[in-house]
């Protein structure tokens, strides 16, 4: 059984979190983390309530969320309609009180369903060493997953958000309404000018091994109105672009088609 | 690995039980206080039927070290009248036949009190929203929800009178 560990700061956490190395779990709303423990080999539990890290700052522009902010918080602090929605289809109210924003980044599939929000948002991720602190782009840090697996980075320890330039949306396609894994997740943000797409960040999730953006729908859309032909180019970009596994949710065939629909749908939202 | 002395505000009450480091609070709640309305059901957050509150707010018990809520308000089911009486919410389970074999009853109404202490007048999404992450598995939910919307109707009639 782990031996549960409170520092009492960030730098001792993360301290910590370097000399443990691989036997140590870092262990935040705990609705993860404690339903998969026992069978696990973790030596020790990092306890990271108690830091600080559990508030949403606004800023100029934007937001520094940090880790520990339960989801729910996220929600009512930060009123972008993509983080809105994502932190809603995360379990039910209970879980969206306990589980953290940094938690559910390393969640693994088919859970982490507010990555492909705060991927379309183009967020950015602090991490605390025993090196000091390292920003790292969202993308960049799935993009370094292996076998669906975070790499080992330090601490998390905040979100930084800007407010988005274009309008986001956010779908889960799940096989019920609320509480429940997903098939997949997609999010996008959409800047338009005069009409037609300048900028685009289309990213999913529970459809390859790490969440991703997918730049193969980005650019089906971007320099054209969003419009059905655009739309349909994108969700066939998408489902080109997915390598889905099978699980007791759904088939790798049945997630590859969904991430095209929803793809379509959450662009259809922007339209 | 040692035991240790963990303290608690049950209830309204100050616990001090002697529990493991990982006990979890619905551990100590069930076993060391004998606060049987949390329910054990999946032990995994996916039902709801251990839910208490912790400082007001909804949690699972199953996912909760006792260690880490030391120093805050838990309330469960027992503790939501001192006299044991039932409250207006739990007659309204009661006259809507909101529960059956009764395992998810006490998660589901510690839920919609969640629920209506932060929103006293929610519309039926808002309350099955509410209960979403509370599983029944005999009613088919539609007794529960009327229930909560009696006690909805009955609390706002209540503050207006």
């Amino acid at each position: 059984m782990p031996e549960l560990l409170r520092p009492g700061s960030v730098d001792e956490a993360a301290g910590l979190i370097g000399s443990h190395g691989a036997a140590a779990a870092v262990l935040a709303g705990g609705t993860s983390l404690l339903r998969e423990i026992w069978p696990s080999d973790a030596g020790y539990l990092i306890a990271v309530d108690g830091l600080g890290l559990d508030r949403v700052e606004a800023r100029d522009g934007g937001w520094s969320i940090g880790a520990a902010v339960p989801l729910r918080a996220l929600r009512e602090a930060v009123p972008i309609p993509a983080l809105q929605a994502a932190t809603r289809e995360i379990g039910g109210p209970a879980v969206q009180n306990m589980a953290t924003v940094g938690g559910n980044l390393f969640a693994r599939a088919p859970f982490g369903d507010l990555a492909p929000a705060l991927l379309a948002l183009g967020a950015d991720l602090v991490f605390a060493s025993a090196d000091g602190e390292a920003t790292q782009p969202i993308d960049a840090f799935y993009a370094a997953w292996s076998d669906g697996a975070p790499p080992r980075a330090g601490l998390l320890i905040r979100i930084e958000l800007d407010e988005p330039a274009g309008a986001s949306a956010y779908l889960k396609c799940a096989r019920r309404r609320y509480s429940t894994p997903s098939v997949v997740t997609v999010a996008a943000c959409v800047e338009t000018d005069g009409g037609t797409v300048s900028a685009a960040r289309v990213a999913l999730s529970g459809a390859s091994a790490a969440p991703f953006r997918c730049g193969a729908a980005e650019r089906a859309v971007i320099g054209s109105a969003l419009d059905d032909a655009a739309m349909a180019a994108a969700a066939a970009a998408a489902e080109a672009a997915v390598t889905p596994a099978t699980d007791p949710v759904a088939t790798d065939w049945y997630r590859r088609r969904m991430a095209g629909v929803f793809v379509r749908r959450v662009l259809a939202q922007l339209a | 690995m040692e035991s240790k002395l963990i303290r608690l505000t049950v209830n309204g009450r100050e616990e001090a039980v002697v529990a493991d480091p990982l006990a979890t609070l619905q551990d100590v709640l069930r076993d060391s206080l004998e606060l049987t309305a949390v329910k054990s059901g999946c032990g995994q957050g996916g039902c709801g039927s251990c839910s208490v509150l912790v400082d007001g707010e909804l949690r699972l018990s199953c996912l909760t070290l006792a260690e880490r809520v030391e120093g805050a308000e838990i309330t469960t089911l027992e503790g939501l009248n001192e006299t044991n009486a039932i409250v207006p919410l739990q007659q309204a389970f009661v006259e809507n036949y909101a529960a059956q074999c009764g395992y998810c009853t006490a998660g589901m109404v510690m839920a919609a009190k969640a629920l209506l202490d932060r929103n006293p007048a929610p519309s039926r999404d808002e309350i099955v929203e509410g209960l979403s992450g509370n599983l029944c598995r005999c009613t088919g939910f539609a007794p529960i929800v009327r229930a909560v919307e009696q006690a909805a109707r009955a609390l706002s009639g209540e503050e207006a009178s």
